[in-house]
């Protein structure tokens, strides 16, 4: 069993509500940062942790933190990105559904490190019952004194509003979530300046994940020392896992970093192998928008290593034999799929996502998905997979936000790993109608690496 | 304590110039001038907040500043870039920012209905310079572009979504300018549009100023549309007392003989607006006597406006009593009196179908 920090008590019958969390000793790591700690002595804690952004990108959350600028007489905010709408992702949701207490104390302390004395959690609209639960959870951290004014007679002030997105991915995006926040059209913004100097009604701002806030109650409970000793390297701690697709157990699972993708599929532990004992065809490690990898450079990396579930180890070899942690989005893919639809479906979702302010995603995305559509219904043409490339080649980095690049890699790495199943379905465009290309030589084991001269 | 103002030393294409800081990318190659300046869409000096969305104006820093070297991981966009002393940008000379640009004209004339040939705008528009300097001669989109109905904001301003290219120009015009923004965007990706919701008409004194500031063919003048094509009109900069305060009455006629088509703001080199004018200039004051012409506007040799060779004409001389010895030439026989079809009483236009001879008929 790997060890768990953030889960290991969600099983408890009630922990979603105040007095069973706090007899599970909830709410111990914010007294110890209010009240013996102080905020310098939790950056350093978190610092020393290497906690990185669980949101996809990975960016360390210590020095995230010690970027905030602080001018005399100028609020400070914290926001909660809860606005996980990445197809694939929904470990954020299962966090707030079963232990809201532990977001709100990740909240708390992570506030009093910032000095901030309010915080939002911004919700994705379509999580409509969630800001029910948050907010009876606050309610109830309220009454206790664990939030409003001078808490714990620290004289530290602490509000936490819930705010519902409307429904836009874009929204996920710090800046456009900012301005969302703000009443305005959720349209990403342009950086700099950055949100920690001018975020949130032009104050510096803290974004932070949900799952990264609530990573920091662990910290601070076992120690920054302690937490860098789960996990390997760069990548410590645990991560929450959202796995989905063709496997026997999809579901939330905390992992602790330091297990290969293949034990992650296959244990009984966690997926549980492949439905119906098929064959892993491919898999989308982390969430719609990294690329996509073929089985056989799924489980082992170019070099010929076991690829195991670090951001590291995911990322090894660059776009071009890898792919990224990411938020953790785990899809699973079985030898019945079909790379070509699987784009279509992620292009059609970023088209209709584009918040249309810059004009390479604005017209790319739509353009993508036209592309895509002739080929998955036999009328495409074989320079429409070229095509296809440079659309996306385009796109990619020439945007405001990271839209325009989620957008485009899902689309370079399945042409990139999977061109021979794009030119069947131009080559057999009534065949590619009636079935799928299969595994072909996806799980192929790879050439030996040459060794470098 | 009066702190010397440090100018930051930048080097575009390698060509270096010295600028404030907080200066702009874009605005520090604009100081520069020529073939350097990256071309700008949605930027417009005079609006805040304006530039970023169309990405044409894309450059590549190669060394950030010379505190940190390091260059710039993707390419940014120079408009709203601020520069940092000893900034390495390469524009022109960077094929990688020549490729990127290309795929951004490619992208906005993508959904673009290319009617230059029945848009007003053609002769003075942006994207038809930007796709001629930077586009490729042929499209490879093969679907159905995007189209949207016309509408009318008011009766002076026409909306032709189908032609907009989101600079959001008009909205920042809108914003800043009138007292009350009446319009913004709608909806969102390629499905986004600019309206006013439920097509309710623009009406604010400062309003056809969205007119100037669009870069396409989307917003444009009711009162002239269809009139005439602009390189047929001479612009002359004229001004007029306007009784609105905050109208500098300083505008351009676009003229042919005496008739006035239509009234702009004096626009730069970059097509951006030496000050805005107020709705009475433009829409209302179409009679020369309301103006005092100053003289002919100078417009850039590589405009398709400049063909109209209106500047320094001359009048063509009739040689003919020069070559008589001061002589008039005498009329021997007057055609129009003894021919039988000069019928001033008659008007042609009104009979119907071509003239014949018993139409004359006394």
């Amino acid at each position: 069993m790997g060890r768990k920090l953030l889960l290991d008590k969600a099983h408890i019958e009630g922990i979603r509500y105040y007095d069973t969390y706090r007899s599970n000793g909830g709410y111990a790591a914010a007294e110890k940062a209010l009240k013996t700690m102080g905020p310098d002595a939790v950056l350093e804690e978190v610092k020393k942790s290497g906690l990185r952004g669980r949101g996809g990108a990975g960016f360390p959350t210590g020095l995230k933190w010690s970027f905030i600028a602080k001018p005399e007489g100028v609020p400070r905010y914290l926001v909660c990105n809860a606005d996980e709408s990445e197809p694939g992702t929904f470990k954020d949701r299962y966090l707030m559904e079963f232990i809201p207490h532990l977001l709100i104390e990740g909240l708390i302390i992570s506030s009093f490190t910032l000095g901030a004395n309010s915080a939002y959690i911004y919700i994705r609209g379509e999580y409509a019952w969630i800001p029910d639960i948050l907010e009876q959870a606050i309610a109830e951290a309220k009454n206790k004194g664990w939030l409003g004014k001078n808490i714990l007679g620290t004289g530290f002030d602490l509000e936490i509003y819930v705010q519902r997105g409307a429904g836009a991915y874009i929204c996920g995006e710090e800046t456009a979530l900012i301005e969302s926040l703000e009443g305005k059209r959720g349209n990403p913004r342009i950086k700099p300046p950055f949100p920690a100097v001018k975020g949130l009604w032009q104050c510096p701002t803290v974004v932070n994940n949900v799952e990264t806030l609530a990573a920091v109650v662990p910290i601070i409970n076992i120690g920054g020392d302690e937490y860098i000793k789960y996990g390997t390297g760069k990548s410590t701690g645990t991560k929450l896992i959202s796995a989905c697709g063709n496997i026997n157990k999809p579901g939330v699972y905390e992992i602790e970093m330091n297990i290969s993708v293949e034990e992650f599929i296959y244990s009984d532990e966690y997926c549980g192998g492949i439905k119906n004992n098929k064959r892993l065809k491919a898999c989308i490690p982390g969430g719609s928008s990294v690329p996509v990898l073929p089985a056989n450079l799924l489980l082992k990396t170019a070099k010929g290593e076991t690829r195991m579930m670090t951001y590291e180890s995911l990322a090894d070899g660059g776009f071009a034999t890898g792919s990224m942690l990411g938020s953790g989005g785990f899809i699973v893919m079985d030898e019945d799929q079909c790379i070509v639809r699987n784009t279509l479906t992620f292009a059609r979702f970023y088209h209709h996502e584009s918040c249309g302010q810059c004009s390479p995603c604005r017209e790319g995305t739509g353009w993508m998905e036209k592309v895509l559509k002739n080929i998955e219904y036999g009328k495409g043409k074989m320079s429409d997979i070229d095509l296809l490339w440079d659309i996306q080649r385009k796109i990619e980095g020439n945007t405001i936000c990271p839209l325009g690049d989620a957008a485009a890699w899902p689309v370079a790495a399945a042409i990139r790993h999977f061109r021979d199943e794009f030119e069947w379905h131009v080559a057999h465009p009534q065949e590619a109608l009636t079935r799928n290309f299969g595994l072909a030589h996806y799980a192929d084991p790879l050439p030996a690496p040459v060794a470098a001269v | 304590m009066a702190e010397e103002k440090k100018l930051f030393k930048v080097k575009i294409d390698n060509i270096s110039v010295e600028v404030e800081p907080g200066t702009t990318i874009l605005n520090a190659a604009r100081q520069i001038g020529g073939e350097i300046v990256p071309p700008a869409m949605c930027y417009y000096s005079k609006l805040q907040g304006s530039g970023g969305k169309c990405r044409t104006c894309l450059v590549k820093v190669s060394k950030g500043s010379d505190a940190d070297p390091r260059p710039m991981p993707k390419l940014v966009a120079s408009c709203r870039t601020t520069v940092m002393d000893g900034m390495e940008v390469s524009n022109i000379t960077s094929p990688e920012v020549l490729e990127a640009r290309k795929g951004v004209v490619e992208f906005l004339l993508l959904n673009h209905p290319l009617d230059c040939p029945v848009c007003d705008q053609a002769g003075e528009c942006h994207l038809q310079d930007l796709s001629y300097e930077h586009g490729a001669d042929s499209t490879r989109y093969e679907f159905k572009r995007r189209t949207f109905d016309k509408v009318d904001l008011g009766d002076k301003i026409k909306l032709h979504m189908t032609r907009c290219i989101l600079c959001y120009r008009c909205v920042y015009t809108a914003d800043q300018l009138t007292e009350k923004r009446e319009h913004g965007i709608l909806g969102r990706g390629d499905a986004s549009e600019i309206s006013t919701y439920i097509s309710q008409s623009l009406d604010n004194d400062f309003i056809g100023n969205v007119i100037d500031v669009c870069p396409v063919g989307a917003l444009t003048d009711q009162t002239f549309r269809f009139k005439n094509r602009v390189w047929f009109l001479k612009p002359v900069d004229a001004h007029r007392d306007c009784e609105n305060p905050k109208c500098c009455g300083k505008t351009v006629l676009w003229m042919r003989g005496n008739e006035v088509f239509r009234v702009t703001a004096r626009k730069d080199k970059y097509g951006e607006v030496e000050a805005f004018i107020c709705d009475t200039c433009r829409f209302d004051k179409k009679d020369v006597k309301d103006w005092i012409i100053e003289g002919p506007r100078k417009i850039e040799r590589n405009s398709v406006i400049s063909q109209g060779h209106y500047v320094n004409t001359v009048k063509p001389k009739d040689a003919l009593v020069e070559v008589l010895d001061g002589r008039q030439p005498k009329l021997l026989f007057d055609i129009h009196s003894e021919s039988q079809v000069n019928r001033p009483d008659i008007d042609l236009s009104k009979i119907h179908g071509p003239a014949h001879s018993d139409d004359f008929k006394k």
